[in-house]
């Protein structure tokens, strides 16, 4: 029996969950807080697929981004790759080839990839392309709805230009056609987390509680009025009561900040999350990870999602080794100086793709650093209590190809999966990332009405069940 | 707004057999199940809790207290996701308020509330002393600011209510006194009061297959429309009258309202969304093509656009027909430079007639242009999608994505590669290109990706006929300029803008019921009768906009 298998049972006998428990931050490493499941999701996710072995207008390029074998990850079966960026963590990665994704018809390959790859689900009018809407909630929003203590919105964060393909943020889904706002800029963020602010005395804190209090009680009942009107629509009272949850009541978390450095960072981030420069974007993913680390750790929500660029990351220009800036991701992932297929070839594109990716791998080790810094009584890491996975919506990006589909999985989700290898899917061809999302949210928790693991995750047409392949 | 970036021509490149519905609204689930009087002008069903947009509760903010410019706090609230079909930025159904988004709220009013009550003169304007005691002074400021914070009069309940609030706040401010700190409490309250974050719609009283609107809804709903804002005093006292029940006091408001510098900015804001500008700023040429094409290009060119529609729309009175086809707009020195206009031209921007036979309306200026350019060649597929789409209102279904490109043709002009590119006779591509996007952008072929003219392409004439759908006939043009006025002289182009029109008047999808209406004002907007404030008002005086339908959204 799986690790998975094991921890289901035992949640059976327990009544409740297996407590994963936890911590006390000022800055790090983390104390603990007991009683709680500290299992947790994390999506990071990059556009335009990867620089991989493939033919475009350059010629034949070279493989840069898959091991070199299947089996245990070692130095050198990712040297030379862009996963060698994460080599200090390869016992605790899990890189997964052959995940394909549906055809669904979006209308567009960048659609059918970014509104596809957390919800596993078509779109809701067909072949819209660009005013694409995915139909079903994803699974990031899935796992905060079940695991979610005080049924507390999963997060959802952002960097890069707020508008562009798809509007910008557009991998989150609430319900069908739902799309989720995220954090944009990330002291947003931390200023959501901590509640409040910090030095205060206890009175002060009291009084700013007590007034909470009384503003939220009666709004409430203000919207609690507005709910029993007959006239509201379906659509409106759903709002309200996507409203009436939102509303809390102050939570000061003392206990739950950054140290003084990356607080600092945070406030002299400025618009550097609505940046076209990579550097700036990448600097703001990073802070972003900071305060999702410090918000997994604090049991405020035990899935996150964060992404970069658009549904195409048309505007984002990362900067290659010199320095200097490339030109914007979309066309250097289509090879050319544009964002179809025509215009001038870029001449070395093949090469700035698998920088990007470098970028991407080396954010994604920021997030794992971040992670490991928080330890849990066991002697395990925050890292190992549950798995963060850097995803793509494309598998490359001249061909807009939904096969292949880069996903490189880090932690173990509390011994729920494999770590250290590169494992490849079977089934050829097959559809089978709906039973990837499907295994992620079972791995940490997640699990359907009657207590099983969820394995039927994302559009019922799909083949269900968990992917034995990646269950330790 | 989601449509707002350059489509991934690799898809765009081709594109299936066009099908769906060309000039006409497009159907939604549900649809056939209406019946639908022809002609007549209905309501459409919409939202009962239109959300404000973060403009709009910026500016309801400072008229509610009177500020004298920006709080800066709506920056901080956390962007709005919107509807993947949105071109405007106010589907108030389609907004909400989630966690991330109230807590933005619940900051801003505390800030607000702050700064209200520790500034005296803002905090004798709002609570003004009027004799009495505090307690009294205080429960007429819960009246007459709860009013405006609201949009209309607060039942007694939710008087005392907020009174009751006032009375608990005692103490809890540190040592500020009790008046001060109970009116902060209530700045609070209502700051975040459904009431104010949303434009409420109670009315239910049925009359003759519609539901008439009260007095405020109606104020509301034309000072968000018109000013994205709240009422003014001179508008909530035409609500407290009574007098909005009667369409030309309506209309007499309304008038008045297009008149003031407020809806200058909502006009404004509304063809940046419609024809988006907020692209202009990945205007990018290639600095080794185009070496003297200004760095600020994209920000140049927002900067004419703006210009020229303040001018059409409010120094010259003008239609949509003036936008689509004047050949004045302004330049600076560097936009001169790129227009050919002779002269001396410094930093700023000046009112020019460009030649008329290279210029006219706002598509044939060099932020249209050189947005939908790449950063060395015109691109026609963006430029016929954008006018096919969003202008004349042809649907056109989105590409297939596994289009392999081509060879590239040694000698080709631009035009001669798209074509052969999307043209082939029984290609999956041909049937829109060869029909609807080529025809809409080859005329467009004589400006180059600066927006400048040009008249060779790689050593070879530019060849910019075409035959585009003009109200769905094959119409010859010989260039843009001809395009230009053919457009002009479209039912269908009319019909489209004035579609767009009201679904930001709206602020919701356009919907079958809106067809009598769009017919009825695209004539007067084609004749020239109607001047685009006038259209407007022509819209928020409308039954379709007094009344609510009597089905609500998603029956």
């Amino acid at each position: 029996m799986s690790k998975l298998g094991r921890r289901l049972v035992l949640r059976g006998a327990f009544g409740a969950t297996l407590a994963l428990p936890f911590l006390e931050s000022v800055g790090r490493p983390a104390a603990r807080a007991e009683g709680e499941d500290a299992s947790y999701a994390i999506f990071f996710r990059q556009a335009n697929g990867v620089a991989t072995a493939r033919s475009s207008v350059l010629g034949d390029e070279p493989e840069r981004f898959w091991p070199r074998s299947l089996g245990p990850l070692t130095l050198d079966s990712v040297r030379d790759r862009a996963l060698d960026e994460l080599s200090p963590y390869l016992s605790k990665l899990l890189v997964v080839g052959n995940v394909n994704t549906q055809a669904f018809d979006y209308g567009d390959g960048h659609a059918r990839g970014a509104l596809q790859c957390l919800t596993a689900r078509g779109p809701v009018v067909a072949g819209a392309g660009g005013g694409s809407e995915a139909a079903g909630e994803s699974i990031d929003h899935r796992i905060g709805r079940q695991l979610n203590p005080d049924g507390r919105d999963s997060w959802f964060m952002y960097a890069g230009r707020g508008s562009g393909w798809l509007g910008g943020p557009c991998i989150s889904y609430r319900g069908p056609g739902d799309r989720r706002s995220p954090f944009h800029d990330p002291n947003e963020a931390y200023r959501n987390l901590v509640g409040g602010d910090a030095g205060l005395s206890a009175e002060a804190q009291r009084q700013i509680a007590e007034r909470g209090r009384s503003v939220n009680d009666l709004v409430r009942t203000q919207l609690s009025r507005l709910m029993s009107r007959p006239e509201l629509s379906r659509a409106d009272k759903d709002r309200v009561d996507l409203h009436q949850s939102a509303i809390r009541d102050l939570e000061v978390r003392l206990s739950c900040q950054l140290d003084d450095d990356r607080v600092r960072a945070l406030e002299g981030l400025g618009a550097a999350h609505e940046s076209t420069d990579g550097d700036e974007v990448l600097a703001a993913a990073r802070l972003h990870m900071d305060v999702a680390a410090l918000a997994v750790a604090c049991g405020v929500t035990r899935s996150v999602a964060i992404q970069i660029g658009s549904g195409n990351d048309g505007s984002t220009r990362y900067r290659d080794a010199s320095g200097g800036l490339m030109e914007n991701f979309h066309f250097l992932s289509h090879r050319r100086l544009s964002h179809g297929s025509d215009g001038a070839v870029i001449a070395d594109s093949d090469r700035l793709h698998h920088q990007v990716d470098r970028h991407f791998a080396a954010t994604f080790r920021h997030l794992l650093d971040r992670l490991s810094e928080y330890a849990m009584p066991s002697g395990a890491t925050l890292l190992d209590c549950g798995v963060s996975c850097w995803l793509n919506d494309l598998g490359s990006g001249p061909a807009h190809a939904r096969s292949d589909i880069p996903w490189v999985l880090a932690g173990s989700a509390g011994g729920a999966l494999r770590t250290g290898e590169h494992v490849e899917l079977g089934g050829g061809n097959d559809v089978n990332h709906n039973r990837l999302l499907s295994t992620i949210a079972s791995a940490v928790g997640c699990t359907k009405d009657g207590g099983e693991p969820l394995d039927d995750f994302g559009d019922p047409s799909l083949p269900r069940g968990l992917l034995g392949e990646l269950l330790a | 707004m989601r449509r707002s970036t350059p489509l991934c021509s690799l898809a765009l490149a081709c594109l299936v057999g066009c099908q769906g519905f060309v000039g006409d609204t497009p159907s939604r689930p549900g649809d056939g199940e209406r019946r639908i009087p022809e002609g007549v002008v209905v309501p459409a069903p919409q939202t009962r809790l239109a959300r404000l947009t973060h403009t709009q509760w910026e500016n309801t903010v400072i008229d509610l207290f009177g500020f004298d410019g920006p709080t800066g706090l709506s920056e901080a609230l956390r962007a709005d996701s919107l509807p993947g079909e949105a071109i405007f930025d106010n589907p108030g159904g389609a907004l909400d308020v989630d966690e991330v988004l109230w807590s933005g709220y619940q900051r801003a009013a505390g800030v607000l509330a702050e700064r209200a009550t520790t500034d005296e003169a803002i905090f004798a304007r709002i609570a003004p002393e009027t004799g009495g005691d505090d307690r009294d002074r205080a429960t007429r400021f819960v009246r007459a600011f709860g009013e405006r914070a609201h949009r209309r009069p607060l039942t007694d309940d939710e008087v005392s209510e907020y009174v009751m609030l006032y009375d608990s706040a005692s103490g809890l401010y540190g040592a500020t006194d009790d008046l001060h700190s109970g009116v902060r409490l209530v700045l609070e309250a209502m700051l975040q009061s459904p009431f104010l974050l949303y434009r409420v719609e109670l009315s239910s009283a049925r009359e003759s297959g519609t539901i008439p609107l009260d007095d405020h809804e109606i104020a509301s709903r034309l000072s968000y429309a018109l000013w994205d804002s709240m009422p003014d005093e001179e508008l909530f006292a035409a609500a407290r009258a009574g007098m909005l029940s009667d369409p030309e006091s309506v209309a007499v408001q309304a008038r008045r309202m297009v008149d003031d510098p407020r809806a200058e900015a909502v006009f404004v804001r509304f063809h940046r969304q419609l024809f988006d500008v907020d692209d202009f700023e990945g205007i990018a040429p290639s600095p080794d093509r185009f070496p003297d094409a200004p760095r600020d290009l994209g920000a140049l060119a927002a900067e004419e656009h703006d210009r020229f529609v303040r001018e059409i729309v409010f120094g010259r009175d003008g239609g949509y027909r003036d936008l689509l086809t004047s050949p004045d707009t302004f330049v600076n020195a560097e936009l001169a430079a790129i227009y050919g206009v002779p002269g001396s031209f410094g930093e700023a921007m000046e009112l020019v007639t460009l030649d008329p036979a290279q210029r006219r309306g706002v598509f044939t200026q060099i932020g249209f242009l050189a947005s939908n350019a790449t950063q060395t060649s015109p691109d026609p597929i963006h430029r016929g999608v954008f006018l096919a789409e969003r202008i004349a209102c042809v649907h056109i279904d989105a590409p297939p994505d596994d289009i392999t490109p081509p060879p590239v043709i040694e000698g080709a002009t631009n035009r001669e590669t798209v074509a052969n590119h999307t043209e082939q006779p029984g290609s999956r591509c041909a049937g829109c290109h060869a029909q609807i996007i080529n025809p809409f952008g080859f005329p467009f072929e004589s400006y180059d990706a600066t927006g400048a003219w040009r008249e060779i392409d790689n050593g070879q004439p530019v060849d910019t006929t075409g035959s585009p759908p003009i109200d769905g006939v094959p119409t010859p043009v010989g260039g843009a300029v001809e395009l230009a006025d053919a457009m002009a002289e479209s039912t269908w182009v009319h019909e489209c803008y004035v579609r767009h029109w009201v679904e930001r008047t709206m602020g919701r999808h356009a919907e079958p019921e809106d067809q009598a209406l769009v017919s009825q004002l695209a004539e007067g907007s084609r004749d020239g009768s109607l001047s685009i404030r006038e259209l407007v008002v022509q819209i928020v005086t409308s039954r379709a906009f007094l009344h609510r339908s009597t089905r609500e959204v998603s029956e």
